[in-house]
């Protein structure tokens, strides 16, 4: 029988291998075992163990002592314990593994919970807000709530209007563009803490057409910033600055539903 | 390991009246192999005092398939005797080892020894008694 070459650690394992298999209890001592199973010499080892073995249990035991151990085990099994489980690498890797998967679920389970229609695109609006540089923005230095005359005019944007609230901040400029989705998108700069608004369409019922909506205002946060959005007439405004919901909340007349 | 049944019993008696002792004052060690430990160092204790044998160089013979059925011929007393005429600590990682009741890390911890020396030791060990086995009960002739 062809012997299998074995590492100098599998071959000292393999010299200790237990005489009964059922006692492996290291993954290193199986691999061991495994590998030298095929070979003869290893075949003769553990039958000369197995037969010295039945000897050694052979060796008379003075009936004085043999009560001592009546029928318990000589050695007994190390106790299960959580302590014990717990330090095991795989236990701990498979737990950490877990609390990972968990807390991932836990977060995209609490954005979720503040999802609204039209949060998607609200997002990646946010996104487009913190790259956005007022050179690409057309110049417009006016009421914020004059814009939408601006916006049906020149691009036939209807009830692209700027909700009341915001209505009177000076606007540096403004643009209309399309989003990946070809949705036509009204962004205006405004003087007011650096502020961005966003118009675009409401998200629409796939089936009937007809525009999602929500009531009051709803939050959304990307990369630093958070907007403020609402919903009218089938067109969402957001409100976005960089910082937190408080800085928005101030310009916000009616509480947050 | 004394290959003496009145000194193991002599041995095994005072290692579980030490451990009644220390179980009464509560001060019985965590670690799990304590008594065995314990035990061990009886018995080397229990024979520093005995002749020792004169260290001779001993044949070695690789391990072949006939070893299980020269074994079955042996008695056991002869095997205790064997064992317990080897030097230490082989004597103790062969009386560990085929007890049959220890892996090789809690032999090699009771022992005091690395893997690499408790392997070498039992394959010496093995190849030794198969010299001897050889030289004691030769085999019988294949029909």
């Amino acid at each position: 029988m062809k012997t299998p070459e074995l590492s100098r650690r599998q071959r000292a394992l393999a010299n200790c291998a237990p005489i009964n298999e059922e006692r492996i209890r290291d993954r290193s001592m199986r691999a061991a075992v495994f590998r030298a199973r095929s070979s003869s010499e290893f075949e003769n080892q553990q039958s000369f163990d197995r037969a010295l073995a039945t000897l050694v249990r052979a060796i008379p035991i003075p009936s004085e002592t043999a009560e001592w151990f009546s029928d318990e085990d000589l050695i007994s099994p190390s106790k299960w314990t959580w302590k014990r489980m717990a330090r095991n690498p795989a236990v701990l890797a498979i737990g950490l593994a877990l609390i990972v998967i968990a807390g991932v679920l836990v977060f995209q389970f609490v954005g979720r919970l503040n999802d609204f229609p039209g949060s998607t695109t609200a997002r990646k609006l946010l996104t487009i807000a913190g790259s956005t540089r007022s050179l690409l923005l057309d110049p417009v230095s006016t009421d914020a709530g004059t814009l939408s005359d601006l916006f049906f005019l020149k691009h036939g944007l209807e009830h692209y209007d700027v909700p009341e609230e915001f209505a009177d901040f000076r606007t540096i400029g403004c643009r209309v563009f399309e989003d990946d989705e070809s949705q036509r998108i009204a962004q205006i700069w405004v003087e007011e803490k650096r502020m961005q608004f966003f118009l675009f369409p409401a998200e629409r019922n796939t089936k009937t057409g007809a525009a999602l909506k929500f009531p009051g205002w709803r939050y959304v946060h990307q990369e630093g910033w958070v907007g403020a959005v609402t919903e009218r007439n089938g067109v969402c405004f957001m409100a976005a600055l960089r910082g937190r919901e408080k800085d928005l909340a101030s310009y916000i007349a009616k509480p947050k539903e | 390991m004394l290959g003496d049944s009145v000194k193991a019993q002599e041995v095994f008696h005072r290692t579980l009246r030490e451990a009644a002792l220390r179980a009464a004052h509560g001060e019985l060690p965590n670690e799990p192999f304590w008594l065995f430990r314990d035990a061990r160092w009886r018995c080397l204790e229990a024979t520093k005092t005995d002749l020792q044998a004169e260290p001779l160089e001993m044949g070695e013979q690789e391990i072949t398939a006939a070893a299980g059925s020269q074994v079955e011929r042996l008695e056991p007393r002869q095997l205790a005797i064997w064992i317990s005429a080897a030097p230490e600590p082989q004597r103790t990682a062969l009386a560990l080892f085929y007890l049959d009741e220890f892996d090789y890390r809690e032999i090699a911890d009771l022992a005091e020894l690395k893997l690499s020396e408790l392997s070498g030791l039992l394959a010496l060990g093995r190849r030794q008694f198969q010299a001897w086995l050889d030289a004691t009960l030769p085999k019988r002739p294949a029909i």
